[in-house]
C-alpha cells in the first residue's frame, strides 16, 4: 500500500488530514471533512481496502460529532478515524449503501444520539427498545457539555511534551542544521 | 420491529420467531425470519434484550473503575477484555508496564482464548445435535477455569488487569497446572479430530453453509476467525503487534473457502497457536514486579481521543475513549468482534434452510452481551 497515494487521494476528496501518533492515540490518521464529503471519501475507503471498525458520534459544542473510524485488513499497519460536524438539520448522510455494515452502526449512533442519518433505509431502533425512541441516552445534559476544542488533543506548542507529533519535531531539526552553516559563514 | 408486509397471494410465506430463548442463539438474541416453507427469506435479527447501557456507566464513574464493567461485556474473553481496556489507559496516561506482568497477561489471555473456543466448539456440536463433545471440552475448560480461579479469583468474569500490571502475581502451582494442562490438551487433539473433525456427517453439515468472502467482510466489518476462513491473513496480535506479542512464535491458521467448516477448522487450529505462545510465554517468563511503581490514584487522561484495538477471541475489539482532561471518561465506546459478524447475517443467511441458519450462526460464535452491550 502506498500511503503518499492514499493521502493525496483523502486531500483530493477534500479532507484535512492529520498524522498522528500510534504509540500515544492508538491510530495513525486523523480525517476532519465536511458532512457532505463522507459519501465519497467512504467509497475511496473501500476501494482501497479498508473495512469499517466503527461509527459513533460524541456529543460536543456546537454540533454532535460523528466519528468513523477505518482500518486495513492486511499485515501493513493502518487505522484511521473520520470526523464530520452533524450539520444543523441534525442530519448526516448516510454511507450504508458503501458500507454494509455501518447499517447497524448508524441504527445505534440514531438511538443514543437522534442522528439522523440521510438515505438510510431503515432508522428504526436497533439496541433500545421501540417507546424508547426519543430517549436519545449519550446526549450530555447542559452542565456537563462541553466545548469540541476541550476535547482535543493539545498541540504542545509551550513546552516539548509528548503529545506532540513526532512529525512536527522532524522539520524543525532540519530547519536547525540549516541554520548552522548560515551562521558558521 | 420493521417487517414488511408482504403480498403474497398463494399464503406460502410466513414470518417464523426464533429466540429470544432458542437454544441455539446462546443467549437472548431474537431472530425474525421470513420463510418460504423451509427456506430463509430474510432473516432479521433484533438486538437489545440484554443491554445495560455500560457505555453511558462509563460515562459517569472514573476510568479505573470501568474495568469490571469490560469484563461483563464479553463473558467468554473477560481477560482479553480486560487486557486492551488496561491498555487504552495505560496508552493514554503514558503508564510504562512491567515485563512480567505484560507476560502474565498473555499467558491468561490466550488460556482465556482456549476455554472460549473449547466452549463454542461443543455448544456449536450441541447446536448440530450432537451431544457428546460438549461433555469433553467442558472436561478440558475446567482445568483452565481451576487454574484461572487460583490467581483471578473468579471463574467467569475476571478483573484481573489493572492500569500499569496484573492484580495478583502468579505462582508455582499455577505454572506447573497450566503446563500440565498444556500436556494434556496437546493429548486431547488427535481424540478430538478423530471424534468430530474426521465425521462425515459434521463436516456435511458444515460444508458449503454460508460462504464469506473477503470482499463481503470488508463491507461488512466482519473481523476474526470468520475473516480469517475467508483467506485473508488479519490478526491483530500481528498486524498491530501489542503487548509481548511480537516476541512469541505462533502462526495465523487461514482457510479459504470461508464457509462454516473453514471457520470450524480455524478455530480449532487456533487453540493450538494459542497453546504455542503459553508455552513459550512460560519459558521466557521474567522476574520481578507485576504493577508499575507509580500509578496515581487518581488517574488523569490528557485532553484527546485514543484508541485501543486487540484481537479478541470473535474479532477486533477496539476502545475508544475521548477525554476531557479529568479522570472520568467524556465518551467511551467500545466496538465489540460480534456485532458486525452478526449484522452480516441477513446478507449471508438468504436463501437457506432453515437448518443452516443455526448452522450459519453457529459459526459466528455469538456472545450477545457484547452485541447489546
Amino acid at each position: 500500500m502506498d500511503i503518499k497515494a492514499l493521502k493525496n487521494k483523502w486531500l483530493s476528496v477534500g479532507t484535512q488530514v492529520e498524522e498522528t501518533e500510534y504509540s500515544q492515540c492508538g491510530y495513525d490518521y486523523d480525517i476532519t471533512l465536511q458532512a457532505q464529503q463522507i459519501h465519497p471519501f467512504a467509497e475511496l475507503m473501500l476501494a482501497e481496502g479498508f473495512y469499517l471498525v466503527s461509527v459513533t458520534a460524541v456529543h460536543a459544542r456546537p454540533a454532535i460529532e460523528v466519528v468513523y473510524q477505518f482500518a486495513i485488513a492486511g499485515s501493513q499497519r493502518c487505522r484511521v478515524i473520520a470526523r464530520i460536524a452533524v450539520k444543523e438539520d441534525g442530519t448526516v448522510p448516510t454511507i450504508c449503501d458503501v458500507y454494509d455494515g455501518a447499517n447497524w452502526h448508524e441504527r445505534e449512533v440514531r438511538d443514543f444520539y437522534g442522528v439522523v442519518f440521510a438515505g438510510h433505509p431503515n432508522l428504526e431502533p436497533l439496541i433500545l427498545a421501540e417507546e424508547d425512541v426519543d430517549l436519545k441516552p449519550l446526549l450530555k445534559d447542559e452542565k456537563r457539555l462541553k466545548d469540541i476544542s476541550e476535547l482535543r488533543r493539545k498541540v504542545a506548542e509551550p513546552e516539548p511534551e509528548k503529545t506532540a507529533p513526532a512529525e512536527k519535531k522532524a522539520p524543525a531539526a532540519e530547519e536547525q542544521k540549516a541554520a548552522k552553516p548560515q551562521a558558521s559563514n | 420491529m420493521n417487517v414488511d408486509v408482504f403480498e403474497d397471494e398463494r399464503q406460502h410465506h410466513f414470518v417464523l420467531n426464533m429466540g429470544p430463548q432458542h437454544p441455539s442463539t446462546h443467549g437472548v438474541l431474537r431472530v425474525l425470519l421470513k420463510m418460504d416453507g423451509e427456506y430463509v427469506l430474510d432473516p432479521q435479527p433484533v438486538l437489545g434484550y440484554v443491554h445495560r447501557c455500560h457505555e453511558r456507566i462509563g460515562e459517569f464513574k472514573p476510568a479505573k473503575a470501568f474495568m469490571p464493567n469490560v469484563a461483563r461485556m464479553d463473558y467468554l474473553g473477560a481477560l482479553i477484555y480486560n487486557q486492551g481496556y488496561a491498555m487504552l489507559l495505560e496508552r493514554a496516561a503514558g503508564i510504562e508496564v512491567p515485563r512480567r506482568a505484560e507476560y502474565i497477561r498473555v499467558i491468561t489471555s490466550e488460556l482465556n482464548r482456549i476455554q472460549s473456543h473449547l466452549l463454542w466448539y461443543g455448544a456449536y456440536l450441541l447446536d448440530l445435535g450432537a451431544f457428546t463433545p460438549i461433555m469433553y471440552t467442558f472436561d478440558d475448560r475446567e482445568h483452565i477455569l481451576d487454574a484461572l480461579e487460583d490467581v483471578c479469583g473468579s471463574r467467569l468474569t475476571y478483573c484481573y488487569s489493572r492500569v500499569g500490571g496484573v492484580c495478583k502475581d502468579i505462582d508455582d502451582k499455577f505454572i506447573e497446572r497450566v503446563r500440565a494442562f498444556i500436556e494434556r490438551l496437546r493429548g486431547r487433539f488427535p481424540m478430538y479430530e478423530e471424534l468430530v473433525n474426521g465425521n462425515v456427517i459434521v463436516q456435511r453439515r458444515m460444508q458449503n453453509v454460508g460462504e464469506y468472502t473477503p470482499e463481503l467482510c470488508a463491507r461488512f466489518g466482519v473481523t476474526g476467525p470468520l475473516l480469517r476462513s475467508a483467506g485473508v491473513e488479519y490478526d491483530i496480535r500481528k498486524a498491530e503487534p501489542y503487548s509481548v506479542y511480537p516476541e512469541f512464535d505462533f502462526e495465523i491458521p487461514l482457510a479459504q473457502k470461508g464457509d462454516a467448516w473453514a471457520a470450524f477448522n480455524v478455530r480449532f487450529r487456533e487453540m493450538e497457536q494459542s497453546l504455542r505462545i503459553i508455552e513459550q510465554a512460560l519459558d521466557k517468563l521474567p522476574d520481578g514486579e507485576v504493577m508499575a511503581p507509580k500509578v496515581p490514584r487518581k488517574l488523569k487522561l490528557p485532553q484527546g481521543d485514543y484508541n485501543c484495538s486487540v484481537e479478541a477471541p470473535r474479532g477486533e475489539l477496539s476502545y475508544y475513549l475521548v477525554s476531557d482532561g479529568s479522570d472520568i471518561p467524556y465518551r467511551i465506546k467500545v466496538r465489540t468482534p460480534s456485532y458486525s459478524n452478526l449484522s452480516v447475517v441477513p446478507e449471508v443467511c438468504k436463501g437457506m434452510m432453515i437448518a443452516d441458519v443455526v448452522t450459519c450462526m453457529g459459526a459466528l460464535d455469538l456472545v450477545i452481551p457484547e452485541i447489546d452491550r
